[in-house]
């Protein structure tokens, strides 16, 4: 509940006219609903009498005429209120939810590894809507047609409302609470087995090779058709049971109808009530019920929404807490990287990620930083982007710790990784990303840089293209030229390549770097990378292991000094 | 999509049955109406209580038979809908499995996993709904038409009328709705996508000092989404709307006429009352069908494209007709005017390709990117059929090699092993999951997962893959190659096994590897041409066409394409 309180109840306080609005509204349907039936329950009655004028029954003929159409119309309102406020609510979402990944940017991948979790959380908030347009709308409107029939009955007979209270109560309270419990239990059950189900096909999918190679493919059939089966049984019981809810709250409302029938008849008898309203009260009960009825399925919701807030909420604890340092806003144009026996340990590691590493980088000299998985490399760029901070040692750039830039980091370094991200826009605002002020002729440079001007022409809209539209189009080295000139456009002196060559063929990635060395001639260059290619042409080469620096110095000290070295480079040129 | 309605096992049954409980239901209904309005009239004369509580009766028990018949329609909905959704989610993973890979990723993984584990579902609520509701639409105004019009012939017209000018209007609005969504599309795709794209993107606006700023532009997009998506609602609620309209003034002026009637005395009491109560049951399943309407959207949406995948030609993956003897010493495997043609375009991907080796041989494959290196590899582990061309083992005609009998021979390495859920015990012994503990132990000492094992807390048990510790790309490559060694087959396809490694590992990786690749016949695809000094004859690419084989020394001193192949990848820079 407390997730209801952190997330649903302030834009109930916030869009309290909306939602004001839009439940009154609502009640306002389900009352013409009613009040249509009553009147015409009455009028036909009235009408049976053969008043001697029809003037008589003008009263309800207009009744009739007016609740007839106006349930239609506040019905419409009602929804069209409802999803504006809910799209509200939605929109300041996304912000928050935002707001909240933000600061984490670099952190998403490593700290959530399962899954699809960006996806994930933005269905989450579209499924929030259901918590306003499904529970909470319909649950109100429900209990104030609960208390509205009770304080009704009430002016006529009290201890018929009590009694009715009572009645109402089974539909009003002990379903829909019977049905959170029961089906909270299915769900959970529900979801644990979908997951695996998962799971199992997942694996099966990305594995599919080998399933086929090693002939299981029966047994895998076998497997998922069982763990199917599971699932669909549990979703069987729980459509049963719902059919069954229905059924039941369907004889109980018949039941229902026949007490008032019972009541208005003896009412009728003893003169509490008009002979004419016998109709109009047995025949409103089943309108009235209707909007009682959908409590229990806005209750059976709950546990599903409290699984997106979690989601959301395990975000929320990870922001981390603002460090109270001054920003630094100047930024040198010539800056100096400098580590000195810098050290680093992961919160809850036994190793230190870093160990007394030691290098510096005078202002636009290229260095090729190399190293196995796991050696440190990731750790090296967070610390360099201010992302973490150093337990001992230093980092800094131009004289001062990376961390004091904050967010002005970014106009001193940029970052091209393995897997830039283009969005779904324009190829130029892709671009343009970089350097939002650019002119015409800085962007058509920088694609010319990237030598892709030719390319783009022949393209029907040129820089208009969406990327979307030609996600295919743009093959993985013609993707990192698009992103190596928003780096360009943003033109800071300090340029990491973060294995920007990665899954492309040899060819694509000799020119790609050929590019990159040429665009970037005068800047600061860090290149991790994986492979030796164009290593000659770099001022300082550091191989990393175990968060130690191994070897490190120019191609030819190395070729010299390093017979592992000269292994690893004869082999990188296909001679080892 | 209607048409393959009928041809599911159980769906003609299912129609008949669901027909006459409708039918069924429409005449309680109409029972339940009379009973009621008799117990109402009974208790307006102030009829005994004697005589009015049968009517009650009469009314409870029509009333209850009614729901019943409803619950019983849905159950048996429920059931076929459920049955058949497996049925077809069955055929769905066979037909995965046809497809093999390289078919799966043109459909791409994510879309399958959604289609067979979301799809169907939503299919199944399509399948519950759609049979139920299309009936009751029909049936239940019908048959309560009919008994209207004995009893008041004007309220049936009216009712009759108002019908057909609700349903066109629900079609004109449902039209004008598709017609603005279809004009808004761009925009309205452009907006909702704006949010994930930018959750997605986040880390490089990070970089790009964006981020903050960007905060401002998710708000800008999401208010223009909400006015967007408003404009849009406001029509497509109309034909809600219409519904709620038509059926509710139809009921009003029903009873106004039914009342006007009454004091002329045109119609009696009781059947105006019990009129005016079928009035709006007369509308309910249309109502019920227009509020449903989107709910079954999606699934027939899945369903649609579940026919699509499961109407695709394929041809069934390890064939286990056709007998293939053990590979050995003296066998020869020759391809012949090898042939393979695009399934999406006019082109070859491998062009009268012909070869022929024999006993335990090692055999590079390499080329440019598109070259025909993983069309090949894909033909020789039977993923895929040859369009044409011949391919012998010894002297046995084999059209293709998806063939249980040759599969059964193959250990398969390809650049980015799966590591499914589960201990590295388990995922070493894929293949073989009887294999003692020794010998995975073995397996994992052959391929230098000994050191990572014994750190891990809980060594061979140690859970990896989705859920578990996570491998990095050496270790994958050396938990496919233990799965090989433990199986010994005497064939083994490689594809790609190390570029996307570091170079330290590559190389630790390769003298690793170089044993493991004796006294087998092996295909080596890569990029990576060190690997060629350790081939046995190399078979170079060019667009689809062997264009040279021989060894490295033979092939580099050639000067033809393997040559330029070297030194393409030097980046020029060789001397």
């Amino acid at each position: 509940m407390n997730l209801f309180r952190i997330y649903v109840a302030p834009y109930l306080k916030q869009f309290k006219w909306l939602m004001g609005v839009t439940i009154f509204l609502g009640v306002l349907t389900a009352l013409a609903a009613s009040m249509l039936t009553f009147t015409s329950g009455y009028l036909i009655t009235s009408a049976s009498e053969m008043p001697a004028t029809i003037l008589l029954l003008q009263i309800p003929i207009v009744g009739v005429r007016t609740f007839g159409i106006s349930r239609a119309v506040t019905r419409y309102l009602e929804r069209l209120t409802g999803h504006n406020a809910v799209l509200k609510i939605l929109a300041d979402m996304r912000v928050k939810l935002y707001g909240m990944l933000e600061p984490q940017a670099l952190f998403i991948r490593s700290r959530f590894q399962t899954g699809d979790i960006i996806g994930t959380l933005a269905d989450d908030i579209e499924h929030l809507q259901d918590v306003y347009i499904r529970t909470i709308f319909p649950t109100i409107i429900a209990l104030f047609l609960f208390v509205y029939t009770i304080s009704i009955l009430a002016l006529f007979d009290w201890v018929f409302a009590l009694w009715m209270a009572f009645c109402l109560s089974i539909i009003v309270f002990v379903y829909p609470l019977l049905s959170l419990f029961f089906l909270k239990k299915q769900q959970m059950e529900l979801k644990e087995k979908r997951s695996r189900l998962y799971q199992t096909f997942t694996d099966a999918l990305f594995g599919l090779s080998d399933w086929i190679i090693s002939g299981k493919k029966e047994r895998f059939i076998k497997k998922f058709t069982l763990e199917s089966q599971e699932s669909h049984r549990i979703e069987k019981r729980m459509a049963f049971w719902n059919q069954s809810r229905a059924f039941q709250l369907q004889v109980l409302s018949g039941l229902i109808l026949i007490i008032v029938g019972v009541w208005a008849g003896y009412a009728a008898q003893a003169g509490e009530i008009m002979p004419t309203y016998i109709a109009a009260f047995t025949l409103v009960t089943l309108p009235i019920l209707e909007g009682m009825a959908p409590l229990s399925q806005a209750m059976e919701r709950i546990p599903v929404y409290q699984d997106s807030l979690q989601r959301i909420e395990n975000i929320r604890q990870n922001v981390p807490v603002e460090t109270a340092v001054t920003e630094k806003t100047e930024v040198s144009i010539h800056p100096k990287v400098l580590f000195h026996e810098v050290s680093y340990r992961y919160i809850g590691e036994k190793e230190n990620a870093l160990q007394h590493v030691s290098f510096s980088i005078p202002y636009g000299q290229k260095i090729a930083l190399l190293g196995k998985s796991g050696s440190g490399k990731s750790t090296l760029l967070q610390l360099l982007q201010g992302a973490l901070s150093q337990n001992t040692g230093t980092v800094s750039i131009h004289g001062q710790h990376p961390e004091a830039y904050k967010e002005n980091i970014y106009k001193l370094l940029s970052v091209l990784n393995q897997k830039p991200y283009l969005f779904a826009t324009t190829v130029e605002n892709n671009i343009r990303l970089g350097n939002k002020e650019a002119t015409a002729e800085e962007v058509a440079e920088v694609i010319k840089q990237v030598k892709l001007d030719h390319y783009i022409r022949s393209l029907p809209k040129g820089i208009q293209t969406q990327m979307e539209e030609t996600g295919q189009r743009f093959s993985g080295g013609e993707r990192q030229r698009i992103a190596l000139a928003r780096i360009l456009l943003k033109n800071t002196p300090i340029v990491i390549l973060d294995e920007p060559t990665v899954g492309l063929d040899p060819q694509t990635e000799a020119d790609l770097l050929e590019t990159m060395f040429s665009a970037l001639k005068d800047k600061t260059i860090i290149l991790i990378t994986h492979h030796l290619i164009g290593i000659e042409k770099m001022d300082q080469i550091i191989f990393l292991d175990k968060g130690q620096v191994t070897m490190s110095g120019t191609h030819n000290q190395l070729m010299e000094t390093s017979e592992r070295y000269r292994q690893l480079y004869l082999l990188d040129r296909g001679e080892g | 999509m209607n048409k393959q309605l009928f041809h599911y096992k159980g769906s003609k049954v299912l129609i008949i049955l669901v027909g006459i409980l409708t039918v069924a239901q429409a005449i309680t209904i109409i029972f339940q109406a009379i009973y009621l309005s008799e117990a109402i009239v009974k208790m307006f004369k102030g009829t005994a209580w004697s005589a009015v509580l049968p009517s009650f009766y009469g009314f409870i028990v029509t009333y209850m038979l009614r729901h019943f018949f409803q619950w019983a329609k849905e159950r048996l909905a429920y059931r076929f809908a459920d049955q058949t959704s497996l049925f077809i989610q069955q055929l769905l993973v066979r037909k995965l499995f046809e497809l093999g890979p390289r078919g799966i990723g043109k459909q791409g993984s994510g879309n399958m996993i959604t289609l067979c584990l979301e799809g169907i579902p939503n299919f199944r609520k399509y399948l519950e709904l759609f049979i139920p509701r299309s009936i009751a639409t029909v049936c239940i105004p019908v048959v309560l038409l009919i008994y209207i019009l004995i009893v008041d012939m004007t309220s049936a017209i009216v009712l009759a009328v108002v019908m057909p000018i609700m349903i066109v209007f629900l079609v004109l609005l449902g039209l004008m709705a598709q017609k603005q969504m279809d004009a808004q599309w761009d925009t309205y795709q452009l907006l909702s996508r704006h949010f994930v794209d930018s959750l997605r993107g986040l880390a490089t606006l990070k970089y790009l000092g964006q981020s903050k700023v960007h905060q401002d532009a998710i708000e800008t997009v999401s208010n223009k989404y909400r006015i967007a998506t408003n404009r849009t609602l406001r029509v497509a609620f109309l034909s809600t709307f219409s519904l709620d309209f038509f059926a509710s003034l139809s009921v009003a002026i029903v009873a106004v006429e039914l009342g006007l009637r009454l004091i002329d005395g045109h119609i009696g009491f009781e059947a105006a009352l019990a009129i005016l109560i079928l009035a709006p049951e007369y509308f309910l399943p249309v109502r019920d069908l227009g509020n449903d309407y989107h709910a079954t959207m999606d699934g027939k949406e899945a369903g649609e494209k579940i026919h699509e995948l499961l109407e695709k030609e394929t041809y069934a993956s390890g064939d286990s007709e056709i007998s293939v003897p053990q590979w050995h010493e003296e066998s020869t495997l020759s391809v012949e005017q090898l042939t393979k043609s695009s399934d999406e375009e006019e082109r070859l991907l491998l062009k009268n390709i012909s070869f022929q080796v024999s006993g335990f041989k090692k055999v590079g494959i390499v080329g440019m990117s598109g070259a025909g290196k993983s069309t090949l590899i894909d033909i020789l582990s039977g993923f895929s059929h040859p369009t044409d061309g011949k391919i012998m083992m010894d002297e046995t005609n084999l059209a293709h090699l998806s063939l249980q009998d040759w599969q059964k021979q193959v250990t398969y390495v390809p650049q980015h092993p799966y590591i499914f859920a589960g201990t590295i015990a388990e995922n070493i012994s894929l293949y073989e999951p009887n294999s003692s503990r020794e010998k995975i132990e073995q397996a994992a000492e052959m391929t230098g997962l000994i050191d990572l094992i014994k750190s891990l807390p809980s060594g061979l048990d140690e859970k990896i893959g989705q859920g578990g510790r996570s491998l990095s790309g050496g270790e994958e490559q050396r938990i496919a190659l233990a799965r090989g060694v433990l199986q010994g087959r005497p064939i083994m396809l490689v594809d790609e096994p190390t570029a996307h490694l570091d170079i330290e590992t590559e190389h630790e990786i390769k003298s690793m590897m170089l044993p493991l690749l004796e006294n087998k016949l092996v295909f080596f695809a890569t990029h990576r041409l060190h690997w060629m000094r350790n081939m046995d004859v190399i078979l170079v690419l060019e667009d689809g066409q062997l264009v040279e084989k021989g060894t490295h020394d033979e092939l580099y001193h050639q000067k033809g394409a393997y040559y330029r192949l070297i030194n393409a990848q030097r980046g020029g820079s060789a001397e």
